[in-house]
C-alpha cells in the first residue's frame, strides 16, 4: 500500500453573490494508490470535474473547498501557499483539460509552450531543452516538425496530444485527464485513449480519467469511481462494476450501453427494434409507415428526397493547396416515412450532405430533388416551401435556442411564419407541439427560458420547433451526442414515435452506431465523402463488409467488450 | 510576404484616396471662382476679363480632366499644394509643415501614451480583479471619461491656468522662445503642451482601461490560461504572455481608429488651447474659405488614417500568427 493521494471527507461549494450556495462535491473520500489508473464517471452536474479541479487545486471562485483534506504524498494541498503550490506542479500533479482544442495559447508556438514550462520550473537544463521537447512530442505520436507550429495549424486530436505532452513534461506523479477525448471524433478518440493507456504504463504515473462515458472508462481503467449528485456512489474494480454493480445509479448507467451488433438491441424505455431482421417482418411496418405518410393532409405522394450523383468540391482552403472534395458522387433516396442513417467520422461529408439537402450549399455536380423541387435552383418562394417541409434538428441544444426568448416565442415564430396561424390558434398549436414532444405541463414549459431547462428538455424544444411547420422530412444532425447517456434513450424514443405517428421521414446523421441501430431502417456509411457501405441497418452492423465500417464499430466504447478484454 | 501584401494594399487605397480627393471637388456644384465673383457682383457687374483674371490668380487648372489629373498627381507627389489664400503668400506645404509636428507630438504621442498606460492599468485591474487595485483605477477612469472633452479642457484652463498660474493658457511655446532645436525650446514646448495633453489623457484613459480589463477578464477564463496555471507557470508569465497577449488583440483595432483620428480629431482641443496644430489650421482654413489649404488638409487626414490602419495591420501580423497568411 502506497497511497499517492488521499481525499478525506472533501466538500466543494459554489458560492456566487446573491445565489444559494450549491454543494457540488459532498463529503467525498477515496484513496489513490501509486501507479493506479482510476476512472471517475458521472453525468453532467455530478461534480466530477469540480472534484478533478479541486484535486489539482485549480478550482476558481465561486468554487471553494469547504472542509475535508486532499493529501498528496501525505501533505494537504489545500494548505499550500501559491509559490509552493506552483512548484509542486512539477513532479507533482498535472491536469489535461477537456477541450484540448483551446488549452493552447493561440499566439505561441508549441515549442514556446514547452520552453515556458522549462523556464518556470528549471527542471530541464537549457542544453537539453531541444532534445527533451522532441522526445516528449514523439512520445505522444507527433513529429518534431509540430514544435514549430502554432496551435491553430493543428487538428483537434493533435492539439490534445500536445496538451498531454506538455503535462508529461512536468514529470508528474499524478495526472488527471478531464474528459480528454470528448470533443473528438470516435476514431481519434480511440487512438488518443490508446496513447494515454500506453503512456500510463511506460511512464508509471498514477492516472485519473474523468469521463461521462462509462464505456470509455471501463475499457481503460482498473478501478472506477461513480459520482452522482456530488457523492461517490460506487468505488470498485472495473470488472466488479461491470459484472456486479452495487448502486442503482451505476446499474442505470450500464443499462444504457448495448452492442449495436447484437441480434436484439434494447435500452431502458426503448424496446423497439427487437423484431427479427427477416425480410417480410421488416417490410411490413415500413409499408404501413409509407402509407401513413401518404395519408397526411396536404402532401403530394411524391415527396421523397432524391440525391442523385451529388458531389461537392470546396475551393482550396489556402493558396497552393488542393481543392477539398467533401462529398463524392453520392446517390440515395429517402422515401416518405423512411429513416436513413448517415454514418461516418468527422470530415466524412455527413454534414455537407445535410447542407446540400436544405439548400444551404449548392452541389458542384449532380442534383438534389425534393418532390418536384430541384433544391439547387429554387426561388425565394420555393425555398420557403422546401424549408416548410424539410426541417433540421441541431446537434447542440445549448446553442440552438436563443437564450433571450421563451420557449413559447421560439415555437410561435415557425407556427406564424409557416402555419399562417395567429393569436389564440397559434398558441394552441404551440401547446400541442409541447405535448407532442412530451414537455408537460405544457403551460409551464411554454413560459420558460432555455437556461431553465435541462439539456434533454432543450433538445425536445428544438425538436418541437422543427415540427412546428409540419414537415415531411427531419434532418437530425447528431441529435443526442451532446446529451447525457441517460437522457439519450428518451429523445431517441421520441424521434421514433414521431416517425411512427406522423409518418415523418428522417435523415439521421451520426457517428454513434448504437443510436443509428435503434432509430433507423437503412444505413449509409461515408468515408472521405464516398459511400463505402449501405443496406439495412441491422444487417450492415451485424455483418459489416467494408474495413472502415469495421473500424467504426470497433471504436464504439462498450463495457461488454471491456469485460472480454479484462477476462 | 504578409508585409508585402499589406504594403500593396496600402498603396492601392492611397491611390484611391488621392483620386477621390481629386474628383470630389470637381463633382461638387460651384467653384471658388464663382464664390469670388458673387462677392464682387454685389459692387457692380463683373466682366469676363475679371473672371479670367480671378481664375488666373486662383490658379484654376486648364486642359481636360485627364491632364488635370496627371498634373494633380504630380503636384501631390512633389508636395506642391499651391498657395494659401488666407495666409498669402505662404505655400500650403510650408504651413502644414509648421503645424504638423505640433499635432503629431501633442495628440499623437498622447494617444499612444494613453493606449499604453491604459492597457497596462487594464491588465493590472483584470489580474487583481475584485481588489482595491481593480476598483480604484476602474472607477476613476470611467468617471473621468464621462466628462465632455471641452469641459475638462475648460476646467483645467481655469484652475491650472488662470487661478493657479501653473501652466500657460495658450500657444505652443512662449513669446520669448524662438523655434530652434535647443533644449530650452524643447522644454518650453513640453510646458505648453502639458494642459492639452492632460485633457486628452484624462478623457481617453478610462476607455482603454475598461476595454483592456474586460477583454482580459474574458481571456483569463479561457482554457489555455487555466492550463498554463495547471502547468505551474509563474503568475507574471500567465498574466502577460497568455492572458494580456491575447486580450490586447481586439483593442488594437480601437487603437488604429484612435490613431487615425489624431490629425482630424484635434480641432477641438487645439481650438480651446489656441494650439497652432493641424486642427487649428483646418478651422481657420474653413472659416477663411481657403480651398488649397482645405484640400491639402483633407488629403492629409485621409492619408494619416490610412497610415494608422497600415501600422495596426502590421502590428496584428506581428502579434497574432493567425492573421499571417
Amino acid at each position: 500500500m502506497n497511497p499517492i493521494l488521499e481525499v478525506k471527507d472533501l466538500s466543494v461549494v459554489y458560492e456566487s453573490n446573491g445565489a444559494v450556495a450549491v454543494q457540488a462535491v459532498d463529503h467525498v473520500s477515496f484513496t489513490l494508490e501509486a501507479g493506479e489508473f482510476v476512472g471517475l464517471v458521472g453525468e453532467s452536474g455530478s461534480g466530477k470535474s469540480t472534484l478533478g479541479f479541486a484535486m489539482t487545486r485549480l478550482q476558481k471562485p465561486p468554487a471553494r473547498t469547504n472542509g475535508g483534506q486532499i493529501n498528496f504524498r501525505g501533505k494537504d494541498i489545500r494548505e499550500l501557499d501559491e509559490e509552493s503550490l506552483r512548484q509542486q506542479r512539477q513532479g507533482g500533479f498535472a491536469m489535461v483539460l477537456q477541450s484540448g482544442m483551446n488549452a493552447l495559447n493561440p499566439v505561441r508556438t508549441i515549442r514556446n509552450h514547452f520552453i515556458d514550462i522549462f523556464k518556470a520550473h528549471g527542471h530541464v537544463e537549457k542544453g537539453r531543452w531541444d532534445s527533451r521537447q522532441v522526445e516528449l512530442i514523439e512520445k505522444v505520436g507527433l513529429t518534431r516538425e509540430t514544435l514549430a507550429r502554432f496551435p491553430g495549424e493543428l487538428s483537434g486530436g493533435m492539439r490534445q496530444r500536445v496538451s498531454i505532452a506538455l503535462a508529461l513534461s512536468l514529470e508528474p506523479q499524478l495526472m488527471v485527464f478531464d474528459e480528454p477525448t470528448t470533443a473528438l471524433d470516435v476514431l481519434v478518440q480511440q487512438a488518443i485513449m490508446e496513447t494515454i493507456k500506453s503512456l500510463q504504463k511506460s511512464e508509471g504515473f498514477t492516472a485519473v480519467l474523468i469521463s461521462h462515458d462509462l464505456g470509455v472508462v471501463l475499457e481503460s481503467t482498473q478501478r472506477v469511481l461513480v459520482m452522482h449528485q456530488g457523492r461517490i456512489v460506487e468505488d470498485a474494480p472495473s470488472r466488479d462494476v461491470l459484472e456486479n454493480p452495487q448502486d442503482d445509479y451505476t446499474r442505470m448507467l450500464l443499462s444504457h450501453y448495448a452492442d449495436p451488433r447484437a441480434e436484439v438491441v434494447e435500452l431502458p424505455g426503448f424496446t423497439h427494434r427487437t423484431r427479427p431482421v427477416a425480410d417480410d417482418a421488416e417490410s411490413a411496418p415500413g409499408a404501413t409507415r409509407a402509407a401513413r405518410a401518404a395519408q397526411r393532409e396536404g402532401r403530394s405522394a411524391d415527396s421523397a428526397i432524391v440525391v442523385d450523383g451529388v458531389s461537392k468540391i470546396y475551393p482550396p482552403p489556402r493558396r497552393g493547396e488542393q481543392p477539398v472534395t467533401a462529398v463524392d458522387d453520392v446517390t440515395f433516396t429517402l422515401e416518405p416515412g423512411q429513416s436513413l442513417a448517415l454514418v461516418g467520422a468527422s470530415g466524412s461529408g455527413k454534414s455537407t450532405i445535410a447542407k446540400l439537402i436544405t439548400g444551404v450549399e449548392k452541389p458542384t455536380s449532380g442534383a438534389v430533388t425534393f418532390g418536384d423541387l430541384d433544391v439547387a435552383r429554387l426561388g425565394r418562394r420555393q425555398m420557403r416551401e422546401l424549408h416548410k417541409n424539410v426541417q433540421m434538428i441541431f446537434q447542440d441544444p445549448y446553442s440552438a435556442l436563443n437564450p433571450l426568448h421563451t420557449v413559447e416565442y421560439t415555437l410561435t415564430r415557425p407556427v406564424v411564419n409557416f402555419g399562417g396561424l395567429r393569436g389564440k390558434e397559434a398558441r394552441t398549436r404551440v401547446l400541442e407541439l409541447l405535448e407532442t414532444v412530451g414537455l408537460a405541463p405544457v403551460e409551464q414549459f411554454a413560459a420558460k427560458l432555455p437556461h431553465q431547462l435541462s439539456g434533454g428538455q432543450r433538445q425536445r424544444v428544438v425538436i418541437a420547433r422543427a415540427l412546428a411547420s409540419n414537415p415531411q422530412v427531419l434532418i437530425a444532425d447528431e441529435p443526442v451526442s451532446m446529451l447525457d447517456v441517460s437522457l439519450r434513450a428518451g429523445v431517441l424514443a421520441l424521434l421514433e414515435d414521431l416517425r411512427e405517428q406522423w409518418g415523418v421521414s428522417m435523415l439521421y446523421i451520426t457517428h454513434d452506431l448504437l443510436s443509428a441501430r435503434l432509430v433507423t431502417d437503412n444505413i449509409m456509411v461515408l468515408n472521405g465523402g464516398k459511400v463505402v457501405e449501405r443496406g439495412k441497418t441491422a444487417e450492415v452492423l451485424q455483418h459489416p463488409v467494408d474495413p472502415y465500417t469495421i473500424r467504426l464499430l470497433d471504436a464504439v466504447p462498450n463495457p461488454a467488450r471491456a469485460r472480454d478484454g479484462v477476462a | 510576404m504578409f508585409v508585402l501584401r499589406k504594403i500593396g494594399l496600402f498603396l492601392l487605397t492611397l491611390w484611391a484616396a488621392i483620386t477621390l480627393n481629386f474628383l470630389l471637388p470637381r463633382l461638387m456644384p460651384g467653384s471658388p471662382t464663382d464664390a469670388a465673383i458673387a462677392k464682387l457682383a454685389q459692387n457692380g457687374p463683373v466682366t469676363d476679363a475679371t473672371r479670367a483674371a480671378i481664375e488666373a490668380q486662383l490658379g484654376v487648372p486648364n486642359g481636360n480632366i485627364l491632364e488635370q489629373y496627371f498634373s494633380y498627381l504630380h503636384q501631390v507627389l512633389t508636395l506642391n499644394f499651391g498657395v494659401s489664400y488666407t495666409f498669402y503668400p505662404q505655400s500650403v506645404s510650408e504651413m502644414i509643415g509648421q503645424a504638423f509636428p505640433y499635432t503629431v507630438i501633442l495628440v499623437g504621442l498622447v494617444t499612444v501614451i494613453a493606449f499604453v498606460v491604459g492597457t497596462l492599468i487594464g491588465v493590472l485591474t483584470a489580474w487583481k480583479r475584485n481588489t482595491w487595485l481593480d476598483a480604484l483605477p476602474t472607477l476613476t477612469g470611467s468617471f473621468a471619461s464621462t466628462f465632455p472633452y471641452f469641459w475638462t479642457a475648460l476646467l483645467l484652463l481655469f484652475f491650472m491656468g488662470y487661478v493657479l498660474h501653473l501652466f500657460p493658457t495658450s500657444g505652443a511655446f512662449g513669446p520669448t522662445a524662438s523655434p530652434a532645436l535647443t533644449w530650452d525650446f524643447f522644454t518650453n514646448v513640453l510646458y505648453h503642451a502639458a494642459l492639452p495633453s492632460l485633457t486628452i489623457l484624462i478623457t481617453s484613459l478610462g476607455g482603454w482601461i475598461i476595454g483592456m480589463r474586460n477583454a482580459m477578464i474574458n481571456t483569463l477564463g479561457d482554457d489555455y490560461v487555466t492550463f498554463a496555471e495547471a502547468n505551474g507557470l509563474r503568475g507574471r508569465t500567465v498574466a502577460i504572455r497568455y492572458a494580456a497577449r491575447n486580450a490586447i488583440l481586439p483593442n488594437l483595432t480601437g487603437f488604429g481608429l484612435a490613431l487615425g483620428g489624431v490629425v482630424g480629431g484635434s480641432v477641438l482641443v487645439e481650438q480651446v488651447f489656441g494650439y497652432p496644430g493641424i486642427g487649428f489650421l483646418l478651422f481657420n482654413a474653413v472659416i477663411g474659405q481657403d480651398y488649397p489649404l482645405m484640400q491639402a488638409l483633407f488629403l492629409l487626414i485621409t492619408v494619416s488614417v490610412l497610415i494608422a490602419n497600415f501600422l495596426v495591420d502590421i502590428m496584428y501580423g506581428v502579434l497574432d500568427p493567425r492573421t499571417r497568411r
